[in-house]
């Protein structure tokens, strides 16, 4: 067990290592290099070297990514190019709000659609799957912002039962009501989303267990339906679904960021297109750097449930190969 | 003529698949005695899972149905039964054991759980007892150190292990028909011949009936009291295991036991093959679904089904080649009822 | 099993009876059997979805390549005398939008680069995640190890994220955007392939082909590729609808499709601006790639569905019933 996470944490740390090189060797192969990007426009020679100097933009690559992954071992992401503002400053709090929203909508599809897939499988091709299956083509096939711009068109200014955007009204800040408020238009727009995948995945990985020879046998013996689908079956049928779950949080991440441009919401995704257009690169490659870090403890914690879930899964001998 | 345990009568039984309805089973009869082995014989496809699976009722579950026919067992008929009536039958008055015991056990419970769990189902014992009773059920079909075992899962025992905790399983409620489906197909020679020992040997002691299912004529000579041949979802031959290999009659049957090496009269020469295969089952031909490959095939074979004719001592074919030197057997698959 | 396996079974699926057993005779001349495309095409086209959806994509396919004969305006002609009419006025089919462009033309317009990113991106998606793949699966080594970590790295940052940063580094452009899209598509053909190559590579066939010294690239094109190449075709064709949605979010972020050229995303970028004044524009470019989208994705299903032997036809207790009463008569 021990041998087994020392080995999955330096494997992270090898991915992590991966992606700053990537991301910093992306920024450095701009056109022109960061220099001409980060510089003000209109700056004398002069001016431009002391800036390049200051920011240590006059010194060789190697050694300012070396800087750049040692102020982040201390936990420092760097300043901002335009007004010199800590990175962490700007980042953390839209990482809460990023949270907030993807955690609501997360958490409500999955209490949706696992069930809803499950009671699919045991009838196919009835009413309810019928309607899955219909949201799932709908869901996959519908451009998320455009959800969002007819669901604002409809609920915020036709009706005006719902704020239009933002995460609080001016003035109403920390106010939970207010908040749920806004929180119901992007939630909804994400759920799509998320059911569309995770009903189909709860079902066909249902399926394909309730075909299994051991499932014959459990009702060979005589076990009810109903134990038969939520003892035998269930706990097979979550193997598939755990990993798909680690695997999805780059896109629970990244979905979230068209949504919340949409809705104006302060959160990370957002932050990250706003700053993609600034050229932010500081503020680009922290918020990479978080979203791969999340991602691979989401991926540890999958693999852990995986093992406590599968019986023939040893976490201490070599484990799964992906 | 000795208790009769399970009486098949006319059953039919079918699917439903992209090309159309298939019968997967056509009018057939069979009778199980009380304590005796039945052995139903033929080649894959030939449709002896899809009895077994109606006996059991859980042909339902795999997508097909029973169209007609009785399944009286013990006076009651389990075709007419509905699916809660037959949970209770099930694994308790009639067992089933699969022809892949690795994947007949459920990954994620030891093995141990997966025994008692019918103990607890059928006979309502509490968990320690039914523990303590699946231990000894690993104890009787010869698991050494069943305490430990029982703790394990299904991927920490061998082929022939897991087939010894499937048939604990099938034998926790000591029921009165074992149905074994091609119990020692996907096992090593050695340890085939250990499980087949063992069946013989629990049947004995326990006093059930079983309905053994191979597609291999030495498993059903070693095993078998009375031996129905099946082919192509219908039975063409049926009688004691004595009379069956002294005196086959049906072509198919002839052929399927001159296929077996080393058997009298094979010996030195080349191994003898039926020549084809058996046909899909939506795909039969008319008349004899055996003519084809029949080596005595006759005009009259194409072109109508043969009746059931009594060729010895309790013992039946069906096939034309005995219309002038026997009985029919009334009431017998064939085209007679129907 | 052949083509005359219908012939048992008598029309509306009732159970044959044995009169009709009597025209099918073994000896009948066996046609010869109908290829595997054959055959994935005959289940195919009994699908009403997936034809509705080659049906749809194929005129969509259409309207975009005979786009400037069918657009009534030039796409980018502004025009603020007319700007904001409603449908239907002035040979304007569904109006004009702020600037007075006709909508119609514009969709039109749109519809060519949308189109050609979502094929371009699954195009060279294949061929680069196939070519990949096959050197991943086929010889192993170092080779998987590198391409397995390069997964791992890809699956741990959000694609939207890196599409997004490499457009705001290099600039916009649409050869840019198809080529960051190639660049963060692939991955899923190139697994598929390694997978089928891994359990392929021991397989009997393969170290026969080896024995007799076919070479290593004939036995990857001419024996494992061509197995992995249906689910291939259902990857590539789930990832047109894929590229298509990622065109319209990264042109709606303004990342993307420049003006003058446009495209749907870009559109509902400009209708979202406009969305108090006229709201109806913002639903023509949404529904142009939802419906694109949702018909390659019902072709992408129908292909993966004629493909799967597993698939069985569902008895309803109605029909059960009614089979029953066929054959007890």
């Amino acid at each position: 067990m021990t041998e087994y996470f020392i080995r999955r944490v330096l494997q992270s740390i090898l991915v992590l290592f991966l992606i700053t090189l990537i991301t910093f060797g992306l920024i450095h192969a701009a056109p022109g290099g960061p220099t001409k990007i980060f510089l003000a426009p209109g700056l004398s020679q002069e001016a431009a070297k002391i800036q390049a100097h200051n920011l240590g933009l006059d010194q060789p690559v190697a050694v300012q990514y070396i800087k750049w992954v040692g102020g982040l071992l201390k936990g420092d992401l760097g300043y901002t190019f335009k007004n010199h503002l800590p990175v962490g400053q700007i980042l953390w709090p839209t990482v809460g709000n990023t949270v907030v929203l993807m955690g609501v909508a997360w958490l409500l599809s999955l209490l949706i659609a696992v069930p809803w897939g499950i009671y699919n499988s045991t009838k196919e091709y009835g009413l309810s799957d019928q309607t899955a299956s219909f949201v799932s083509y709908v869901g996959f096939a519908m451009p998320t912002f455009w959800f969002g711009i007819l669901l604002q068109e409809m609920f915020a200014l036709n009706l005006d039962w719902l704020p239009l955007s933002d995460m609080w009204t001016m003035g109403k800040e920390g106010n939970i009501g207010n908040l749920f408020m806004h929180l119901i238009l992007p939630v909804t727009v994400l759920t799509l989303g998320f059911l569309a995948a995770y009903s189909k995945y709860a079902r066909s990985s249902m399926l394909e267990v309730l075909e299994q020879d051991y499932i014959r046998t459990a009702r060979a013996k005589g076990v009810k339906e109903r134990r038969v689908i939520f003892r035998h079956a269930l706990r097979n049928a979550l193997i598939p679904i755990i990993t798909v779950l680690g695997l999805d949080l780059p896109i629970l991440v990244g979905g979230a960021a068209l949504t919340e441009s949409v809705f104006n919401w302060p959160g990370m995704g957002r932050l990250f297109i706003d700053m993609a257009v600034a050229r932010e690169y500081s503020v680009l490659m922290a918020i990479t750097l978080i979203t791969a870090v999340v991602v691979i403890i989401g991926n540890l914690i999958a693999d852990i449930l995986y093992a406590v879930v599968d019986p023939r899964v040893q976490l201490g001998k070599g484990g799964r190969s992906a | 003529m000795a208790e009769r345990l399970l009486e098949i009568e006319n059953l039919t039984t079918g699917f439903m698949t992209e090309k159309g309805f298939v019968k997967a089973t056509d009018n057939i009869s069979l009778t199980i005695e009380k304590g005796k082995t039945l052995c139903l014989v033929g080649e894959s496809g030939s449709g002896k899972s899809v009895t077994s699976l109606s006996i059991m009722r859980l042909i339902d579950y795999a997508g097909g149905s029973i169209l007609d026919g009785k399944i009286v067992f013990r006076g009651d008929d389990l075709a007419a039964k509905d699916q809660e009536e037959m949970r209770k039958i099930r694994g308790n008055k009639i067992a089933m054991i699969f022809q892949d015991p690795m994947s007949a056990l459920n990954p994620v419970f030891s093995v141990g759980d997966q025994i008692a769990e019918s103990l607890r189902l059928h006979q309502n014992k509490s968990e320690s007892e039914a523990w303590k009773e699946a231990v000894n059920l690993l104890r009787m079909v010869g698991i050494p150190a069943p305490e430990i075992r029982a703790k394990q899962y299904p991927h920490e025992l061998s082929g022939g292990m897991c087939q010894r905790v499937v048939i604990a399983v099938a034998l926790a409620c000591n029921p009165e028909l074992l149905i074994a489906d091609e119990p020692t197909t996907a096992l090593d020679v050695t340890v085939q011949a250990q499980i087949l020992d063992l069946l013989q040997k629990l049947k004995q002691e326990l006093g059930m009936s079983i309905l053994l299912i191979t597609h291999d004529m030495g498993v059903a000579a070693e095993m078998a009291d009375r031996i129905a041949v099946m082919y192509a979802g219908a039975i063409v031959e049926e009688g004691t295991v004595e009379e069956i290999f002294a005196n086959p009659s049906h072509p198919y049957t002839v052929g399927l036991l001159q296929s077996i090496p080393g058997f009298e009269g094979t010996r030195g020469k080349e191994l003898y093959t039926i020549k084809g295969t058996i046909p899909g089952l939506g795909n039969l031909p008319g008349g004899c679904r055996f003519h084809p490959r029949c080596p005595h095939v006759m005009d009259k074979c194409k072109t109508q089904e043969p009746l059931d004719f009594k060729v010895g001592n309790d013992h039946s074919a069906v096939c034309w080649l005995y219309e002038d030197k026997a009985p029919v057997v009334l009431g017998r698959n064939g085209g007679e009822t129907k | 099993m052949s083509a005359n396996l219908n012939n048992d079974i008598a029309p509306g699926g009732q159970p044959s009876v044995q009169p009709q057993r009597e025209d099918v005779q073994p000896t009948a001349p066996l046609k010869k059997p109908p290829g595997p495309w054959m055959t994935v095409w005959k289940k195919f086209s009994r699908n009403v979805y997936a034809m509705t959806g080659l049906v749809v994509v194929l005129i969509f396919v259409i309207a975009a390549i005979l786009a400037p004969l069918l657009a009534p305006y030039e796409p980018s002609h502004i025009d603020l005398m007319f700007a904001n009419l409603p449908a239907g006025t002035d040979n304007h089919l569904l109006g004009t939008d702020e600037l007075g462009r006709d909508i119609f033309s514009r969709l039109l317009y749109s519809s060519r680069i949308s189109l050609l990113v979502g094929f371009a991106v699954a195009a060279a998606s294949v061929i680069i995640g196939s070519l990949i793949g096959s050197l991943a699966g086929y010889f192993g080594g170092w080779l998987d190890t590198i391409f397995m970590r390069f997964v791992d790295v890809m699956n741990s940052i959000p694609l939207l994220f890196l599409n997004i940063l490499v457009l705001a580094i290099f600039g916009s452009k649409v050869s840019y955007m198809i080529m960051i899209l190639i660049f963060t598509s692939w991955m899923s053909v190139a697994r598929l392939v390694r997978g089928t190559f891994l359990q392929l590579r021991e397989t009997q066939y393969v170290e026969a082909a080896k024995a007799i010294g076919v070479s290593s690239w004939g036995i990857i094109f001419r024996h494992l590729l061509r197995n992995a190449s249906f689910p291939i075709i259902v990857n590539a064709t789930l990832m047109v609808g894929g590229a298509i949605l990622s065109e319209s979010a990264l042109s709606y972020l303004g990342l993307g499709v420049q003006e003058p050229d446009t495209s749907w995303g870009k559109m509902l970028s400009n209708a979202q601006e406009f969305m108090l004044i006229d709201p109806i524009q913002a639903v023509y470019p949404g529904l142009c790639i939802f419906i694109v989208v949702l018909a390659v994705n019902f072709v992408g299903d129908g292909i993966r569905d004629a493909l799967d032997p597993r698939q069985k036809a569902m008895v309803s207790r109605r029909r059960l019933k009614q089979w029953r009463k066929d054959y007890s008569k």
